[in-house]
């Protein structure tokens, strides 16, 4: 059996991951934005959600709400980064599952689904469910379609090493920059750019949204565009590589949820 | 000025220039795709070595098992480790497993690349030896098929094959990836070694009698799906009876792949799909995926690596090739250089 001090560790990751995501999303006040609210903010909502779904299976002293709502919770989500994804690859094709951000959102919440779908009680404990995990250190449940639960394992596998990979390379790229994203006001020049350009869009890792603005950078000397201020500038808890960060600690964990219970 | 302009990059995650500066970053190459797959496969190991199964007294059996048919100066330590392990077994499981985790985090991250490959290959020996009981080659009883001579063993030599530094120059750069850290003859050495030795493990009488494939492909199929029972109960049935002429054809065929890399590119890269053709039937057939399936396996076994030992040879284009990362100070140098 494993011992609940591991699962205790991994738990209290995911309440860490849990207060960040929260504390990004106070800090971007995505509800301030007129237009798109949701493109702006969900990244940060899901991590916080499946963070706290996360820590309620690793502890059952940490269990928040029933099996059912989180399957709705995580249905609802997948469809909503499917959509996303979707609505990506139309502009970019399949590059948007390879490089798009929202890809790995698609894959974090369709395997949460799967978890939560496809774990049958254990044997010892009648009681079933995720919440059975936790507390079934000893007797723990275990997932139908084992095969499913490799693969998903090994595309969160990736995908934690090709952000691991990107987060630490030389230059910047996208929503793995700390950079400071910073949007063209708009501007005739940039068609299809609105009123819905906001810093807090880059901010929070939705600035290669097709439809959202485009985020410039500053040139060598040349500070044309105002610099971004206040929260939402994409430094501190915003920063880019913060909401990496935590999407490999998910990522990690959750490999680690999906294999121990095959 | 920016820092991008002038001339130097840091990590993304220590960058301060915008967005914008996508264009600048160089996409990984072949070398540092295949360390991504090693760290993924570390990563990997790392997640398989926290279940159930290795913090029961099964791992530690398992253990002592590897002890079994070896030489007393190899027996004797790998029985001194599984009885350190059964008496201390959650502490050490999760040290080992976390060990893992960090070796494929650390060879993800750009740089601490080196430390993490140096650090690899030292844990891959030492689990060769403590884990594996030196892939059981010294006893007589390994098969290419199982997964011998030890997938940990290749992670060493993926370590070594895949480290950044370059032999080759712009001029005569490397025929292929593996040959860049090594040199030509090393790295076909290498893979010559290896392949023959497979080829020898195939023939090895315990493996020509006329139920061995057959029995060992059988016995992978407790604990696995029924899909994967069942296909392997059919290639099993495939091969009852014929143990001598299939290891004739597999030794056959695994010494056409240890030839192929001095053959010209065409033929190289013929012999190289059959290398991969091959790991993927071992995988399937003869690994069972690992036997991940089942709950106590510490890693995916050998098929996977030996198939991106496989890739590590593809003969590159004749091209030349772009300043590859090689850490951070020599990423900086190629960048103004540049």
């Amino acid at each position: 059996m494993i011992p609940s001090w591991i699962l205790d560790i991994f738990a209290a990751i995911m309440l860490v991951v849990a207060a960040v995501s929260a504390a990004r999303l106070v800090a971007a006040r995505p509800w301030q934005h007129r237009t798109r609210p949701a493109a702006l903010a969900d990244i940060d909502v899901a991590h916080l959600l499946m963070a706290i779904a996360m820590a309620g299976t690793l502890a059952p002293g940490l269990r928040t709400l029933p099996d059912g709502a989180w399957e709705v919770i995580f249905g609802v989500m997948t469809a909503w980064f499917g959509y996303r994804v979707a609505r990506d690859a139309k502009v970019s094709g399949v590059r948007a599952l390879a490089g798009g951000h929202c890809a790995p959102h698609l894959l974090h919440a369709g395997a949460m689904l799967y978890m939560f779908v496809a774990v049958s009680a254990p044997a010892a404990h009648g009681s079933g469910g995720m919440g059975a995990m936790g507390g079934g250190v000893g007797g723990m449940g275990t997932l139908e379609l084992p095969f499913l639960a490799l693969l998903f394992a090994l595309a969160l596998v990736g995908y934690c090493i090709w952000d691991l990979d990107q987060v630490s390379g030389p230059g910047t790229s996208g929503h793995y920059s700390l950079a400071v994203a910073r949007v063209a006001p708009p501007s005739p020049v940039l068609a299809g750019v609105g009123a819905s350009a906001r810093p807090g869009a880059a901010a929070s890792g939705t600035a290669s949204a097709p439809a959202a603005a485009v985020p410039i950078a500053e040139p060598a000397g040349t500070a044309q565009v105002p610099p971004a201020s206040g929260p939402a500038d994409g430094t501190g808890v915003l920063a880019p590589w913060v909401a990496t960060g935590c999407r490999i600690a998910m990522g990690v964990t959750m490999a680690f949820m999906l294999v121990i219970m095959i | 000025m920016s820092e991008i302009a002038a001339g130097g990059v840091r990590p993304a995650w220590q960058s301060t220039a915008g967005a914008g500066a996508d264009a600048r970053r160089a996409a990984p190459d072949a070398r540092r795709l295949l360390q991504l797959v090693l760290a993924g496969l570390w990563l990997l190991d790392g997640v398989l070595q926290y279940q159930a199964f290795m913090f029961s007294k099964g791992f530690s059996d398992m253990l002592a098992g590897t002890a079994s048919g070896n030489p007393g100066v190899v027996a004797r330590p790998i029985s001194w480790d599984a009885t350190l392990v059964g008496h201390h077994l959650a502490a050490l499981n999760a040290v080992f497993a976390t060990v893992q985790l960090l070796l494929g985090i650390g060879i993800a991250w750009r740089p601490t690349v080196r430390v993490a490959l140096a650090a690899s290959v030292a844990w891959s020996l030492g689990v060769w030896w403590f884990g594996e009981g030196l892939g059981m080659v010294l006893t007589g009883d390994v098969n290419p098929v199982s997964g011998a001579p030890g997938a940990v063993i290749l992670y060493a030599l993926l370590a070594v094959l895949l480290w950044p530094s370059d032999r080759g120059s712009p001029a005569r750069p490397a025929p292929f990836v593996a040959a860049r850290a090594v040199g030509t003859p090393v790295a076909r050495a290498l893979w010559l070694v290896l392949w023959l030795s497979l080829a020898y493990f195939a023939l090895l009488p315990a493996n020509r009698a006329p139920q061995a494939l057959h029995d060992m492909i059988a016995g992978m199929t407790d604990g696995e799906p029924g899909w994967l029972a069942a296909l392997d109960r059919g290639a099993a049935s495939l091969v009852a009876h014929q143990g001598l002429a299939a290891s004739i054809v597999l030794a056959i065929a695994l010494v056409v792949v240890a030839v192929g890399v001095y053959r010209p590119a065409p033929a190289a890269r013929g012999t190289l799909v059959l290398a991969i053709v091959v790991a993927a039937v071992f995988w399937v057939f003869g690994q069972a995926f690992g036997a991940i399936m089942t709950g106590g396996a510490t890693d995916p076994n050998s098929a996977p690596l030996l198939a991106l030992l496989a890739l590590a040879y593809w003969p590159a284009r004749a091209v030349a090739p772009a300043p590859a990362y090689t850490g951070p100070a020599r990423a900086e140098e190629g960048m103004a250089a540049s």
